[in-house]
């Protein structure tokens, strides 16, 4: 199969070229990733010292708790919100670039930036400028709409909030994917449509997006797998889960389990329950894609 | 005479696709993409310009909101949280965590795609799935067992629990595997006749002919290993041990007489965005080239 497999004949070579990565994903992922799978079956008491085997009941205790069915509702709201908000406005951002003649690598560097921007920082700055009593965002908002705001009291303006520093910090990469994706679009295809007089958000949506398909399934993909584990350090700097557990994501419920109560295995299952929802909608995803896209 | 839409496009036919009928029929008018490009532009950095005026004023202008003019403290905010709040040490643990990360990662992943692409041997197509596969398993899958391995190690607290997590790289070893495939033949040939050894074939062509890709990745790692927020908030105690994001989580605290010093608190958020924003713009060809966009 592969091009130039045949300059080196040793066997014991590759292995140990191998060995570093080999030892380093058997030790913290496949390792760690199996024993969360046999945590789940746990229960931990007295602080984590001691342990009991307890078949299923943490999954059934989680899926029988109220407050962990609406933490996965929530976060299911959250991933699709986040996924077709940083999408749009990546996608309209990235058509902007690609349409633009002039000034191409300023507009560029001035919007993806994003993408270096930590979820911490973005959380932080976000929390004051939109702070309920001392933001600017939140002054004018009130001053020019006429209406109350506080996030901290009522949960769907969190729930909001922290939606939009999602999104915020995940747009720069999606506009580099799709601004990528664009620049293959042959040129032939581009000067057939402005010989046929086709208008530009037609342009956009009929022949641009079925090209890209493929990038926006893989960029559909990572930003699931970012919503669902990327925006920790949002909900832990700006709401702690609250108001009224409005902003409790799946993922600050497992911290909270784990590192806050000490339920390890309680939040072990948690981890399993994470990974079989991402695993099974990436499939899902793809298989969807399989279908639709244009590869 | 009348010029009926058929002989426009007759006209731009023999003329060519960018005859000036044909540009302002179908391509948006430029000033409108200029117009839409500086607006988002605009909406994506005003947080943080806010943030930056926000980082110079006092408390008393912080708390007076429509004050968005620059602060009479200057850069004493910056000065102060650099001294006495322990910014320095927390950007100096991330700066070592994050240049530990990139290296050893892109070293490890160099030596595992020069098996991939240069050897033949069993299970190989097993061993890479497995590597690739590794992507389904982010920190909070198997977060609890690692942190138990990690506190049974005794690495808690140390630059080990921080970074050996990080080391092993699907994307790096998949980028990395399908650069060293592109590379010409004749190249690897004559490497081959020479009997250059493998580890002297990586130093002497490889690496110097991936220069590029390299530095992409790097920035890229660079970059991730910064921003990282859940693992090192649980995995490190010693507050002169931490980095600087979970650092913000400490600033948040930072006031007098029930009044959050906000201003501070903007300045380390600033200095927390310096050095991924200052890579990203220092290394945006080979970055933008590795994503497969080049400006």
């Amino acid at each position: 199969m592969g091009v130039h497999e045949n300059t080196y004949d040793s066997s014991l070579g590759a292995y140990l070229l191998l060995l570093p990565t080999l030892a380093a994903i058997i030790a913290f992922l496949y390792y760690p990733s199996l024993q969360t799978l046999r945590f789940s079956f746990f229960q931990t008491f007295l602080f984590g010292q001691n342990t009991r085997f307890v078949g299923l009941t943490n999954f059934t205790d989680l899926l029988g708790s109220q407050v962990y069915l609406t933490s996965v509702g929530l976060t299911m709201a959250f991933a699709v919100i986040v996924v077709i908000g940083s999408l749009a406005v990546g996608l309209l951002v990235a058509f902007l670039l690609y349409e633009v003649s002039d000034g191409k690598a300023a507009y560029l560097i001035a919007a993806i930036w994003p993408y270096a921007l930590p979820t911490a920082v973005a959380g932080t700055v976000l929390l004051f400028l939109a702070h309920p009593s001392v933001g600017i965002y939140t002054h004018y908002l009130e001053a020019w709409f006429g209406i109350e705001l506080d996030w901290f009291t009522v949960g769907w303006q969190g729930f909001a909030v922290v939606t939009v520093a999602a999104i915020w910090k995940q747009v720069g990469y999606n506009v580099i994917f799709m601004l990528a994706a664009l620049n293959n679009v042959p040129e032939s295809l581009n000067e057939a449509c402005r010989l046929d007089g086709i208008e530009t958000w037609r342009r956009l949506v009929r022949v641009y997006l079925p090209l890209m398909s493929p990038t926006l399934v893989f960029l559909v993909v990572i930003n699931t797998i970012y919503a669902f584990f990327g925006s920790f350090a949002l909900i832990d700097l700006m709401t702690q889960g609250g108001p009224t557990n409005a902003t409790n994501l799946m993922i600050y419920q497992l911290y909270r389990d784990a590192f806050q109560f000490n339920n390890l295995g309680l939040a072990s299952a948690q981890s399993v329950i994470l990974f079989v929802l991402v695993a099974g909608l990436t499939f899902v995803q793809l298989r969807v894609s399989d279908r639709y896209a244009h590869y | 005479m009348s010029l009926d839409t058929n002989d426009i496009a007759t006209d731009v036919r023999e003329r060519g696709p960018l005859s000036a009928i044909a540009d302002t029929q179908v391509l948006p008018a430029q000033w409108r993409v200029h117009l839409g490009l500086i607006t988002s532009v605009l909406v994506m950095a005003s947080p943080l310009l806010l943030a930056f005026v926000m980082s110079t004023q006092t408390v008393p202008e912080v708390y007076d909101i429509t004050d968005i003019s620059v602060g009479t403290d200057g850069l004493a905010n910056y000065a102060e949280v650099f001294t006495r709040y322990g910014m320095a040490s927390y950007m100096f643990n991330s700066l070592v965590m994050s240049i530990v990360v990139t290296v050893a990662k892109i070293a490890v992943s160099l030596l595992a795609a020069v098996a991939l692409v240069f050897y033949d041997f069993r299970f190989k197509n097993a061993i890479f799935f497995l590597i690739l596969f590794t992507l389904m398993f982010p920190v909070p899958v198997r977060i609890v067992p690692l942190y138990e391995m990690m506190a049974a190690l005794g690495w808690t607290n140390t630059l080990l629990a921080l970074t050996g997590p990080y080391v092993a790289s699907a994307t790096a070893v998949f980028l990395l595997r399908q650069h060293f495939m592109s590379i010409p033949d004749s190249l690897v040939e004559s490497a081959k006749v020479d009997g250059v050894g493998p580890l002297r074939f990586l130093w002497k062509v490889l690496i110097p002919m991936s220069r590029g890709m390299i530095s992409g990745l790097s920035v890229i790692t660079f970059i991730y290993a910064w921003n990282q927020y859940l693992w090192p908030l649980i995995v490190v105690s010693d507050q002169s041990k931490q980095v600087v994001q979970v650092g913000m989580k400490y600033l948040q605290s930072v006031g007098n007489a029930g009044q959050t010093d906000w201003g501070l608190i903007m300045a380390g958020a600033v200095l927390t965005l310096l050095p991924p924003l200052l890579a990203l713009i220092v290394f945006r060809g080979p970055l933008l080239e590795t994503f497969g966009l080049s400006e």
